[in-house]
């Protein structure tokens, strides 16, 4: 018996001991097992999961079904030791006519977020959640969008008093306190946004009081679109649509993982290692993005980190596009596979690929002299927007966000996926918590990717084997009925996770994106209040979020 | 030294001018200083910029129109100017409108104390420094008035921001440049060491004690630690990287330009590339010399040596980082203004000591 | 303050370098990647009118129009709502659907871009470059088994333009 699986029957008796009537029953999803809790004592089950070392609540998803909706907590331990690594889920059923589900926002802050997504999109209403708003989509909106009787054409009217300024009434001058205070609406069109992104800022002076982020104005039905499509061809170009800014491969990948883990198609070793090849240089390109664009918010608008970054991607850009055929919406993998085999000449693309990391360390030694060895730069990046490592956990954050405040999860490394684990490699992690750890970890996974890329180049110049691109895939997928799974891949801002359920046909009837930066921008206010305003700005850019992602 | 009408009476073998004549020679040489400098604002602003900033950052820039992209001035020009001027809802437009004029107003006046070289200097008065200082200092109040007039909360803070950074950085501007005051006296063996002609004069001869090697008797060498901190003043005072914070883009939008649009854009713009141009002017005259220079007439020289401080502002801009304001204020109170004047006494200190 | 002046001698070196990376379209075109997906290109000769490309469109960018006797009249493609996925080209067994390396697309107006059977014929090769050369789709995984693979070859043979 293995450790988790020993864990997990402890588990069990543990829940059923303390919690004997919180417990309905015990199921098992494709990728762990679940525990079905009373919706109205779910949050009693996640905190003593919580105790127990499920200490990363990756995403809340609303599901519907025929007599039920159901809303599922995908929960997993972060630790630096791998064996340690264990994902169980939780399901709390709710009733068809009037959802109502208790919140676990008091356990995990994340799931603020999380059930008001939930709520907005699927209608679960979360008993005492303190913020049961919409988020995604606007306040007038009526019906919620993911249910099946949601009538797509219905119209949106809106009375004129409906579309009263929200705002003013809100902030509205309650005392002397108020006075002294400024309200400041940043965004959805500000320069530092990077995007479309809401920031209603209350100002003391130059110091933010209060930050409340304002997301949905990129909301474009991802979810539902690909409800609508098979699982086969169809969803394979949307992923690119996530996180579009070159992080496509990464994207791909995700949902590639989910559905060959649900409908168990293997993947042949030559593919698997150009799949790697062509995430690992996706993974660069979207990180020389993300360093230039955080240059770009403290140093104003005419800055050379920007540029060269810009150019460095661009490189990266070509060599992905001789792959695949598009410098961004690559739409390259396959179930199974991958589109095509590399490029020809090969010998050409790998010139390129070698060039390229052979000129990477003197770059890198650029940025690190004109970021990291600026100590102007330090006084600005060093010690500002502080994330303490137990509050990141707290709020779900992942990816170079978690591991600049020290926390070396990496799904990569954690739950390996692909070729990985046969590849020589490190977790980057910084643990100054601040800003500029955050951007040193992007750097940092720069130089990791570019070792991945070149072990994968070395193994594919020297193949002799098979060229196998593609195993032979059904014709149809039709994963059974009502099977779950939630899969993740470390994507560019971090766990990018799909929740897929099934109903027996070709079609997903759940697609739930865990989006990283959803996450990742959740924890924002923490950061930035009491901060600079320009601190604020430094913090949002470090963030690296593309607002793609977190209103899909 | 002379100033223009001095030069232009000794052109036309005349001891003096009436009044009138004065006034109307006076009215020419400020047409052509103005000019002249319009014309090399034109081309920074809309031209050189670019071109200096893609040289930095690996790139082209503009070279479509005309050859090497020059003729994207007039066209600039011609875009801006033929915009449609949109006064917004709700702004005090008296305070709207006057302040781009008074931007570009006061800073195109503050050049009659510039001694450009050649004869081509319209005012020189006994207080001429304090005079260029003090223009210096007026670009602050179209900034204001630019900022509270516009209504907007961007403008607001930008604004708020300008005045915070004019008063700190006011002191130390003055009191560094201060410092080559005595030198002047010295060197220039004069009663009225604050005349811009005189600052210059005192500059022309080889520096003392270096015998061999004709190194100039520019301020530079003689003052380095007054023209490291004249030139951060000078960078904080016209708001340039790392100080520009009134009109930080990424935070602040545009700060206190945001409401701006079409001509009155273009006075505010240019009464900044103006101030760069001032400001480059001022530490010309000070501390490199002037027009000293060989073969090349003064004012070539002057204006090339403007030139080198203008591309030095810009690349200054596209590899620092722009301070906090806290980090602004702490830096100009606690260390620069403590800085200036410790120079400033140690000047004189040595000065007593050796003379 | 060593680290600033680091920082500006790195940006100086670049700028007396000089070297550019601007590529100065349209008088040098930009390096396109045989298998870059541009514009469709559509053959009247080939296409057997199955209707694959049209079922595989994920966003119905395709409309085709057939008689009662499945022969086709109308084929149209809205390239403004086109994803570029590269699916149609991939599922047609007789590459009568082809992505070319065209790129430069414009229009006035959303209906200029929604482009029917005559403009999607008219669309040019992209200097000459065969987009199926690079491509080497595994339409094996498409058509299932190994008897029908032959389908697109032989139909590719036959037709040639």
């Amino acid at each position: 018996m293995s450790v988790v699986t020993r864990r997990h029957e402890e588990l069990h008796e543990t829940i059923e001991d303390e919690l004997p009537d919180a417990i309905l029953d015990f199921d098992e999803h494709h990728n762990a097992p679940a525990v079905v809790a009373n919706p109205s004592r779910v949050d009693d089950v996640v905190r003593i999961l919580k105790q127990n070392g499920y200490n990363h609540l990756s995403s809340v998803s609303a599901v519907e079904y025929d007599n039920r909706y159901e809303s599922v907590y995908h929960l997993r331990r972060i630790t630096d030791d791998r064996e340690d690594f264990d994902e169980i889920n939780v399901v709390a059923p709710a009733d068809p006519d009037e959802p109502a589900v208790e919140t676990v926002s008091d356990v995990f802050k994340g799931a603020n977020w999380h059930e008001r997504e939930a709520y907005d999109l699927m209608g679960i209403r979360y008993d005492n959640h303190p913020d049961m708003r919409r988020i995604l989509l606007p306040e007038t909106w009526k019906g919620h969008p993911l249910r099946d009787e949601y009538d797509v054409d219905q119209p949106q009217y809106t009375t004129l008093e409906a579309h009263a300024n929200p705002i003013e009434e809100r902030y509205e001058v309650e005392n002397d306190a108020a006075l002294d205070t400024m309200f400041l609406n940043i965004g959805p069109h500000h320069p530092a946004t990077h995007g479309v992104l809401h920031l209603k800022t209350v100002l003391d002076g130059e110091v933010v009081v209060d930050v409340d982020p304002d997301i949905g104005y990129l909301h474009r039905c991802e979810e539902y679109l690909c409800e609508r499509l098979d699982y086969k061809y169809q969803i394979m170009p949307y992923p690119d649509r996530w996180d579009y800014v070159s992080a496509g491969m990464l994207n791909e990948m995700a949902y590639a993982r989910c559905i060959e883990d649900l409908a168990e198609i293997d993947v042949p070793e030559y593919a698997q290692v150009i799949r790697v090849l062509a995430q690992e240089l996706s993974r660069i390109a979207a990180h020389m993005l993300a360093v230039g664009t955080f240059a770009l918010d403290i140093y104003g608008e005419l800055n050379v980190i920007f540029m060269y970054a810009f150019k460095d991607r661009e490189i990266v850009q070509e060599m992905l596009e001789d792959l695949s055929g598009q410098r961004l919406m690559f739409n390259y993998l396959r179930l199974g596979g991958v589109a095509y085999d590399l490029p020809e000449p090969r010998d050409e693309w790998f010139g390129k690929i070698r060039g390229f990391l052979d000129d990477l360390p003197g770059k890198m030694d650029e940025y690190r002299s004109l970021l990291e060895g600026n100590e102007l730069l330090r006084k600005r990046a060093e010690g500002t927007g502080i994330l303490e490592p137990e509050t990141a956990k707290e709020y779900g954050c992942t990816g170079p966000v978690l591991r600049g405040s020290g926390v070396g999860y990496d799904v990569r490394e954690v739950d390996p996926y692909g070729y990985y684990d046969e590849l020589d490699w490190d977790v980057v992690t910084y643990d100054g918590c601040d800003n500029l750890s955050r951007v040193l970890v992007r750097l940092g996974e720069v130089e990791e990717s570019a070792r991945l890329v070149e072990q994968c180049v070395d193994i594919l110049e020297s193949w002799d084997g098979d060229r196998e691109i593609q195993s032979r895939v059904p014709r149809s997928i039709t994963p059974p009925a009502e099977t779950e799974n939630y899969t993740a891949v470390e994507g560019a801002k971090g766990e990018l996770g799909i929740h897929i359920v099934s109903d027996g046909t070709e079609k997903p009837h759940r697609f739930k994106i865990r989006s990283p930066c959803f996450s990742n921008l959740a924890v924002f206010s923490e950061l930035a209040e009491g901060e600079y305003l320009a601190d604020m700005i430094a913090t949002l850019g470090s963030l690296d979020l593309v607002f793609g992602e977190v209103d899909r | 030294m002379v100033t223009f009408n001095d030069a232009v009476a000794d052109l036309l073998g005349v001891d003096g001018f009436s009044p009138l004549v004065e006034f109307i020679v006076g009215i020419v040489g400020a047409s052509i200083v103005v000019s002249v400098m319009l014309t090399i604002i034109g081309i920074s602003a809309v031209w050189l910029k670019r071109k200096w900033n893609a040289r930095l950052g690996d790139r082209i820039a503009v070279n479509r129109i005309g050859p090497a992209g020059l003729m994207v001035m007039p066209a600039d020009a011609l875009k801006l100017f033929s915009k449609e001027v949109v006064v917004p809802e709700g702004v005090d437009r008296i305070g709207y409108k006057l302040a781009p004029m008074l931007a570009a107003a006061t800073v195109l006046a503050a050049f009659a104390f510039i001694p450009f070289g050649s004869g081509l200097q319209i005012a020189d008065p006994e207080t001429g420094l304090i005079f260029a200082l003090a223009f210096a200092s007026l670009s602050a109040v179209p900034v204001v008035m630019a900022g509270y007039s516009s209504k907007n909360k961007y403008s607001f803070l930008g604004f708020e921001r300008e005045v915070a950074q004019a008063i700190a950085y006011e002191i130390p501007l003055v009191v560094s440049a201060l410092a080559v005051v005595p030198l002047v006296a010295v060197f220039a063996d004069t009663s009225a060491p604050l005349r811009m002609s005189n600052v210059v004069t005192a500059q022309q001869g080889p520096l003392l004690g270096v015998t061999g090697l004709p190194i100039p008797n520019w301020f530079i060498f003689a003052q380095p630690v007054a023209a490291v901190l004249f030139f951060v003043s000078i960078l904080a005072e016209f708001s340039r990287n790392p100080f520009d914070l009134p009109e930080a883009g990424s935070e602040l939008v545009a700060g206190y330009l945001t409401e701006y649009g079409g001509v009155n854009f273009v006075l505010l713009f240019l009464a900044e590339f103006a101030a760069i141009y001032f400001g480059g002017a001022l530490f010309t005259a000070l501390f490199l010399g002037g027009g000293s220079g060989p073969v090349l007439p003064a004012v070539v020289w002057f204006l090339g040596k403007t030139f080198v401080f203008y591309l030095v502002v810009q690349w200054f801009r596209a590899t620092i980082p722009r301070v906090r304001i806290d980090q602004l204020l702490e830096f100009g109170w606690k260390y620069l203004l403590e800085l200036t004047f410790l120079n400033l006494l140690l000047t004189a200190g040595i000065l007593w000591v050796v003379l | 303050m060593m680290g600033v002046l680091r920082s500006l001698g790195v940006t100086a070196k670049h700028a007396l370098k000089g070297d550019t990376f601007t590529v100065e379209y349209p008088d040098e075109s930009p390096g396109i990647s045989p298998r870059f997906r541009g514009t469709h290109k559509f053959s009247l000769s080939r296409c057997i009118w199955c209707r694959m490309c049209e079922e595989v469109c994920p966003n119905g960018t395709i409309d085709i129009k057939t008689n009662e006797k499945r022969e086709g009249e109308e084929y149209n493609l809205n390239l403004g709502q086109c994803i570029y996925c590269r699916l149609c080209e991939e599922v047609c067994p007789v590459d009568a659907i082809i992505l070319t390396q065209h790129f430069e697309l414009n229009a006035g107006t959303k209906a200029e871009l929604e482009y029917n059977m005559d403009d999607l014929m008219d669309v040019p090769w992209y200097k000459g470059m065969d987009p199926l050369e690079a491509r080497e789709p595994d339409r094996g995984a498409w058509i299932g088994t190994d008897e029908e693979d032959d389908v697109w070859e032989t139909a590719e043979s036959t037709y040639a333009d």
